[in-house]
């Protein structure tokens, strides 16, 4: 084990998925050069090449498109876009494409691919570059979403999306880039998709958070535990399709209560459809109704104050599932 | 902000109030001091003022709901804070305001055409009351009870146990039903109240009529058995000769000018009884929480018949009050009694009773202890008995009187003691005009 931050885990990744199969190769904005706008291809152009480490144009929907011949014709590509912001270029190539074409020609052709896009606020950048599409990624049938929170799980993902057949979205998150953590240096780490991770047994109540509000969620547990006496199991789904219900189901029917902490916007998003999946299939199990945490319905403030208040914080996660076991304890 | 108001505390033992009447409807201004509501404690009906100020946004708690101190009752703040996305605002069914306005997060507020304001969307915003509310009540599978608010959970197993949910009450937000209710209701049996008085059918005793009791009288009931159930009574008797009172109390009525109280017999007992209370201190004490507890002032509760129940006011400082003014204390107590206007303060704060039935002709009876009080003193009707006095017959004014005990406190000879005391007082009842 080392400590290494999840950009080098998520290159990492690559390089060892490329250094394994020759069909691996990377493109997208500044991933060659200037090694990445967020230093995630660092290396992997003096390592492998022009050929295999592709600059393009600013031109989103051509890079996917490229990426989805490619993969149709026999390669393994990875597409860097360079934020989820952008992603919004290119989603004809996404939906209609990448997604559907498996189906369209009854899997006789087949689209490998990862796109890579990192999302999420808290810089600054007001509402064009902020935001969080997991729930619109997850909406469309074809595709894998993949929004790993640590070092290890962004690494071990990263190299079971390269190795899938289907078109993988792999959303990261701008601020955990420099986050460290434990990943393991010997051997082949994958993870399958579809496994959630419970970061921290509890019995009083479920907190559900992907990606960085997975970290927001396992804090929160804690100040629940020292200040409240809840003990709240913690669930990073670490995959949103395919989704480890059971996992989260089995805890539901342990506490009772279920909370789901978010970034992105309230209306149609991760935690509605999260809701109404306990809801359906653990309907008998629940003591009160799930709670969701949610970023604000707003396009993304610019000050910083509005933008931190746009966000979801520890003390949103504590108060929502102290409103759960109201009338409980 | 908003402020709750709570059902208050109005008496040290209240345990929970009676909503009787809103003086103040929704969308009044309510200063501090104004009074809001009237309220039916185990003790007496109070009118209870607001402690804060504002509009009254919402009345959580309905008119002839009974709900324990300290839950939300209405809600005071800014006449603008009515909303919460529920127009329709009538209380009763309690829609649950935010748990924490600023709480980022959550659920959206039910998806409307419109834009929503800036203003709403200013933070993550908490689900509102009336989605929270639309979420909580399924329609129960029986069918029957889908006006019940209960969480699926707490369905699930009432109907397992076959427990009736119309007879839980809930904890939950809003008085939804939830797991921690059903379990009580498990562990204690049967829950609750039940539903409806069924129709009584003919029995050998004829037909049953029946009546719910007044707070006053469910006070009654609790502390006596509680009295009975927890405080080991014995019965001290005794016969007083009440001569020199009766000689002394006509010798008052004849000097008095016209409007001036005169004394009664019983008012003489309450003076004597705090004389020799100030000379035994367990007598004006009580045992609690396996303690003495030991009291400098000596309030004599006097048991008043009223209010279709039984109440006590106190004579505050009995032993340092002349009789004249315990006579009158007495008269206006009970007159207060009598008009429903006694207040809790007027209740509280005895350190002894006595208890009075010789106007009804009663020769002697053993009365149930006040607790958490040592004792209490029962006393009977006087009358002229014959009697031996150094060898001749002749005729005295005897009363009986009995002193329960509560023999964790009070014993035996102590007891005995202070009852001799009393007597004595009484016998030269001289001293109880000093």
């Amino acid at each position: 084990m080392s400590q290494i931050r999840m950009r080098e885990a998520l290159r990492d990744a690559m390089a060892e998925e490329m250094r394994r199969d020759e069909a691996v190769f990377v493109m997208g904005e500044d991933v060659g050069v200037f090694q990445g706008a967020f230093k995630v291809t660092e290396g992997l152009l003096d390592e492998f090449g022009e050929r295999r480490v592709r600059d393009t144009p600013i031109s989103e929907n051509t890079m996917v498109g490229l990426g989805v011949g490619a993969a149709m014709a026999g390669l393994r590509p990875i597409v860097e876009l360079m934020t989820v912001n952008f992603a919004l270029l290119a989603f004809d190539m996404i939906i209609n494409h990448a997604a559907s074409i498996p189906y369209m020609f009854n899997g006789q052709v087949r689209v490998p691919m990862v796109i890579r896009m990192p999302g999420g606020g808290g810089h600054q950048l007001g509402p064009t570059h902020s935001h969080s599409f997991e729930a619109m990624f997850l909406q469309i049938p074809g595709l894998l979403v993949a929004c790993p929170s640590t070092p290890a799980d962004g690494k071990a993902l990263l190299k079971a999306a390269i190795r899938d057949d289907n078109p993988v979205v792999f959303i990261e998150h701008e601020t955990l880039y420099g986050a460290r953590g434990e990943v393991p240096d010997e051997g082949e780490h994958l993870l399958r998709f579809g496994e959630a991770a419970v970061r921290r047994e509890g019995s009083d109540v479920t907190v559900v958070g992907i990606l960085k509000m997975a970290l927001v969620a396992e804090r929160a547990a804690k100040q629940l535990s020292n200040e409240h006496g809840v003990e709240a199991e913690v669930i990073d789904p670490r995959t949103l399709r395919p989704l480890d219900l059971d996992t989260i189901l089995a805890s539901v029917r342990k506490t009772n209560r279920a909370v789901i902490v978010e970034e992105g916007w309230p209306h149609g998003g991760v935690g509605a459809n999260l809701a109404a999946l306990i809801t359906e299939q653990a309907f008998d199990h629940l003591d009160a109704p799930v709670q969701r945490i949610t970023g604000a319905d707003v396009p993304m403030p610019y000050s910083r104050r509005l933008e931190q208040a746009a966000i979801p914080h520890e003390e949103h996660v504590v108060s929502a599932a102290l409103a759960a076991l109201e009338g409980s304890r | 902000m908003s402020a709750d108001i709570v059902m208050p505390r109005l008496s040290d033992s209240m345990e929970e109030g009676t909503i009787l009447t809103w003086i103040k409807s929704v969308g009044d201004d309510v200063a501090v001091g104004e009074e809001l509501v009237e309220i039916e404690t185990d003790k007496a009906n109070m009118v209870y003022e607001s402690d804060a100020a504002g509009t009254l946004i919402e009345i959580v708690a309905g008119e002839g709901e009974t709900l324990p101190i300290g839950e939300v009752i209405a809600r005071v703040g800014e006449a603008s804070e009515t909303s919460a996305g529920n127009g329709a605002g009538e209380a009763g069914a309690g829609t649950p305001a935010p748990k924490a306005q600023s709480s980022v997060a959550a659920a959206p507020a039910p998806p409307t055409p419109a834009t929503p304001p800036p203003a709403e969307a200013e933070g993550p915003a908490a689900p509102s009351g009336a989605e929270a509310e639309g979420s909580a009540a399924p329609p129960g599978p029986g069918g029957g009870n889908s006006r019940v608010k209960a969480s699926p959970l707490a369905r699930r197993i009432a109907a397992e146990r076959g427990l009736d949910l119309a007879a839980l009450e809930g904890s939950g937000p809003g008085g939804r039903i939830i797991k921690a209710d059903v379990e009580r209701a498990k562990a204690g049996g049967a829950a609750g109240a039940p539903a409806a008085v069924p129709e009584s059918p003919e029995t050998a005793k004829g037909q049953t009529t029946y009546e719910e009791l007044s707070k006053l009288q469910s006070t009654v009931a609790r502390r006596m058995a509680e009295s009975k159930a927890t405080a080991p009574h014995f019965y001290l008797d005794a016969e007083i000769d009440m001569s020199r009172c009766v000689s002394g109390r006509a010798e008052i009525k004849a000097s008095a000018s016209e409007g001036d109280v005169i004394p009664s017999f019983n008012d003489m007992i309450v003076k004597a009884a705090a004389l020799a209370l100030r000379e035994f201190p367990r007598a004006n004490g009580a045992y609690r929480d396996g303690r003495f507890e030991l009291y400098s002032r000596i309030n004599v509760g006097v048991a008043v018949a009223g209010q279709d129940a039984l109440v006590v006011p106190t004579i505050f400082d009995a032993d340092t009050k002349g009789l004249r003014q315990i006579a009158t204390d007495t008269r206006a107590l009970a007159q207060r009694v009598r008009d429903g206007q006694i207040t809790p303060p007027e209740l509280s704060g005895g350190t002894f009773t006595v208890s009075n039935l010789g106007m009804f002709g009663i020769q002697s009876f053993s009365a149930v202890i006040n607790t958490p009080q040592a004792g209490i003193l029962a006393v009977g009707a006087i009358s002229e008995r014959p009697v031996v006095r150094d060898g001749e017959i002749t005729t005295a004014h005897l009363m009986s009187v009995t002193l329960a005990c509560d023999h964790r406190i009070l014993y035996g000879a102590d007891g005995a003691m202070f009852l001799a005391r009393i007597r004595a007082l009484l016998e030269e009842p001289v001293s109880l005009a000093l």
